[in-house]
């Protein structure tokens, strides 16, 4: 009676021109991470977003999404690397870029329009089709430190419809060309593909006026809760309940006061 | 050996040429701008008249046999081309002496079977000089520059020996060698008036007179001077283009990427023997109905890959077909210096710049040529302007990041969504938009803003930041008021 092992050993030999070490458990490294630029969301994500994985950020209207993947892509792109923001509703500010210090040269912005196909526009199909196509490209080409597919505007039955099979072909390719996909959403699409889950969340409200003075829109606070995360180092952390961090961004005429 | 061809005063000859009724009669040729027109050549006839040159046009017209005219640029080309195409027939080897016009230098070497021995080369290419319309001397030497002088300064066909080159330069006026003024002046001063005269001067003594340029004329004065001889050879640049004529008209481009794959070969295998890529390639494709559609392809950086410059022809092609069926297609390359670049091992990752090409050349044809790219803001007072350039990321560097905080991200709707408002005390207190009805809960502003109030295209409106509520959601807008339409909008989100 041959051992387990030389069975092992057989079926690893029979299979090695389609699958090498098919039965030997893959050590997985711990991937790199970007950091986001924000202190408070870099200490619950142990250090920033994963390259080679998907991060799903959802939430609804005004939770800080933008400003969060517009930090951390200015992150990524003073560190010298090239990124991607696929715009799926063409809503990307580019002052609101430049302000973040994202290095515009190295920013490839995609705008996807209802106008290029003749079929009914104010369905958000031809939009998401063509961002999912774009990404798709991108991800082939390889090269970019970071993709945005930034899925804000699109109601969450219609990326719900996405198959699973896109994600899961995202998953792969991500891998492959060790680009960290960052989905934003209003509501988790990627399931199981996303290594690391986010929900953003608005906290209390602050008042726009500080001073008594003119009414005036100077900050706002966020809260960002840390749904799953696949690369966290230790087992036992897993079983943790969700993370939750605060964070506040400023407008731009405030940081002139 | 070398032959050389010179036609003496060629300007005249050149405007002669064109013109047979003037060779009998005294002209002048003129330059620069009028009025301050001066004679820069003249015939035998108007010269023995006294015409000289340098002359004002004035001073050419006081003689009444003389007929004066300005040179044209196109005569002395045409002069130059038949001039060109004679010595062609001689020597494939031809190198054009800058500083005499119409003057050409042969290499004859070899040529002594087809040709005869020098002396009768010499003789039948004057003659076919003559037989073209124009009078030339040919001198043949061993040396080039003494064949040059030689010509410059003896009428006729001339032939040096191999060797006594010196002894043919002997009576020649120092005027045939490339002197300055100043340096015609010194030896004029010194009496030396013939290249014989300048040979017999010790080179030391000339060289601690004149300087270093003294060797040099002394060893044009005793015609052994060396030379690098540089050929006109055909423009490579202009080699570059392949052109095909189609059978039958070509609707379809996929039969047409079969040619185009062929003609990319053919400019690529001439491209690689000089060790450089292909910059650019630009297709020229005739149409039916004497239409031309052209399309430029230009790769960020030279390529030598085939199959990347055929897919980014396609994808161009694919994304501006041609508005009708192609009946002959011409493809013209531009080469470049194939760029190499050193990579570091611990440098962030960069797109490849050939697969980055093709991509983005795929993202453009699903997108659209004005929806990819990087984006530029515009230095305009209006928010939100900006400009699209093409994608192409700086090498990879690292940058400190700023310590400031986290600003507020605005989502731009593009364009701005109309909005129904409700006002009390002039300011907004519910707003209806997109079917929802939203309580405002705070509100910020007016802001108001204004351009271009100089031209047709002013524009002016007045910004509120609001938060606004329903039961279930918050979310803070920036809203604005044109005064002109008299319409709400939303300008976008912030997030």
């Amino acid at each position: 009676m041959p051992s387990s092992a030389a069975i092992r050993l057989q079926i690893e030999t029979t299979l090695a021109n389609r699958v090498p070490a098919a039965l030997t458990l893959k050590i997985k490294q711990a991937p790199e991470l970007f950091a986001t630029g924000i202190a408070e969301v870099d200490a619950v994500l142990d250090g920033g977003i994963p390259r080679g994985c998907i991060t799903e950020v959802a939430g609804a209207a005004s939770t800080g999404k933008t400003s969060l993947g517009l930090s951390s892509i200015a992150t990524i792109t003073q560190s010298g690397a090239a990124c991607a923001w696929v715009d799926v509703s063409d809503t990307l500010s580019p002052e609101s870029a430049a302000a973040a210090g994202v290095e515009l040269k190295r920013l490839l912005w995609l705008r996807t329009s209802a106008e290029r196909k003749q079929t009914i526009t104010n369905k958000p199909w031809p939009r998401l089709e063509q961002a999912l196509k774009a990404t798709d490209l991108l991800l082939q080409a390889g090269g970019f430190g970071a993709i945005v597919l930034d899925m804000s505007d699109v109601l969450p039955q219609h990326t719900m419809r996405i198959p699973l099979a896109t994600w899961y072909r995202f998953r792969l390719a991500a891998e492959q060309a060790r680009t960290a996909l960052i989905f934003l959403s209003q509501a988790p699409c990627a399931h199981s593909c996303a290594a690391l889950a986010l929900r953003c969340e608005p906290v209390e409200v602050r008042s726009f006026s500080s001073n008594g003075e003119t009414a005036l829109f100077e900050h706002q606070q966020y809260t960002l809760i840390r749904e799953r995360n696949r690369n966290e180092s230790s087992v036992f952390l897993q079983r943790k309940p969700p993370l939750r961090a605060a964070w506040q961004a400023e407008t731009l005429w405030s940081r002139v006061r | 050996m070398y032959a050389v061809l010179h036609p003496p005063n060629f300007y005249a000859q050149a405007a002669a040429h064109p013109r047979p009724e003037l060779r009998k009669r005294p002209f002048a040729l003129l330059d620069g701008e009028p009025p301050a027109e001066f004679v820069i050549a003249a015939n035998k006839a108007a010269r023995a008249l006294g015409v000289e040159a340098g002359m004002t046009r004035l001073q050419a017209e006081s003689f009444p046999e003389v007929t004066a005219f300005s040179r044209t640029p196109a005569d002395e080309a045409s002069a130059h081309t038949i001039l060109h195409n004679v010595v062609c027939l001689f020597s494939p080897r031809i190198e054009h002496i800058e500083i005499s016009p119409g003057t050409y230098a042969l290499d004859i070497e070899g040529m002594n079977r087809l040709y005869g021995d020098a002396t009768q080369l010499a003789a039948r290419l004057r003659q076919h000089t003559m037989a073209a319309g124009f009078l030339a001397n040919v001198a043949v030497a061993e040396n080039f520059h003494a064949a040059v002088c030689l010509a410059l300064g003896k009428a006729g066909v001339s032939v040096a020996a191999s060797g006594h080159e010196a002894e043919a330069l002997r009576d020649l006026p120092v005027c045939v060698l490339p002197l300055e003024p100043e340096q015609e002046e010194t030896l004029h001063s010194w009496g030396v008036r013939t290249c014989g005269e300048l040979a017999a001067l010790l080179e030391s003594d000339l060289i601690a007179r004149i300087g270093q340029v003294g060797k040099k004329l002394h060893a044009l004065a005793r015609g052994a001077w060396p030379h690098l001889m540089f050929p006109i050879e055909p423009s490579f640049e202009d080699g570059l283009s392949e052109r095909m004529e189609l059978d039958h008209p070509v609707e379809v481009l996929e039969p047409l990427l079969f040619l185009l794959s062929r003609m990319t070969d053919a400019l690529l295998e001439r491209v690689k023997e000089k060790a450089l890529a292909i910059a650019s390639l630009r297709v020229v494709l005739h149409l039916d109905g004497n239409k031309r559609h052209e399309r430029i392809v230009r790769p960020a950086l030279p390529l030598q890959d085939k199959p990347t410059l055929l897919k980014l022809l396609q994808l161009d092609l694919e994304t501006h077909p041609p508005s009708a069926a192609i009946l002959h297609l011409e493809l013209h390359a531009q080469s470049a210096a194939p760029c190499r670049a050193q990579h570091g091992l611990f440098l962030p990752q960069a797109p490849e710049p050939g697969r980055l090409e093709v991509t983005l050349a795929h993202l453009k044809k699903l997108l659209g040529d004005e929806r990819v790219g990087s984006v530029e803001l515009k230095d305009d007072p209006r928010p939100n302007a900006f400009r699209m350039v093409p994608f192409a990321p700086p090498p990879p560097r690292k940058q400190e990041r700023p310590s400031l905080s986290v600003p507020t991200a605005l989502r731009v709707s593009r364009p701005p969504q109309a909005v129904g408002v409700a006002l009390t005390d002039n300011k907004p207190t519910r707003i209806f938009w997109d079917g929802q009805g939203y309580a405002v809960r705070e509100i910020a502003g007016p802001w108001r803003i204004s351009g271009q109030w100089w031209s047709e295209a002013n524009w002016c409106r007045e910004e509120w930041d609001v938060r606004l509520t329903t039961e279930t959601a918050e979310r803070i807008c920036r809203i604005a008021f044109d005064p002109r339409s008299r319409c709400w909008y939303v300008q976008g989100t912030y997030d």
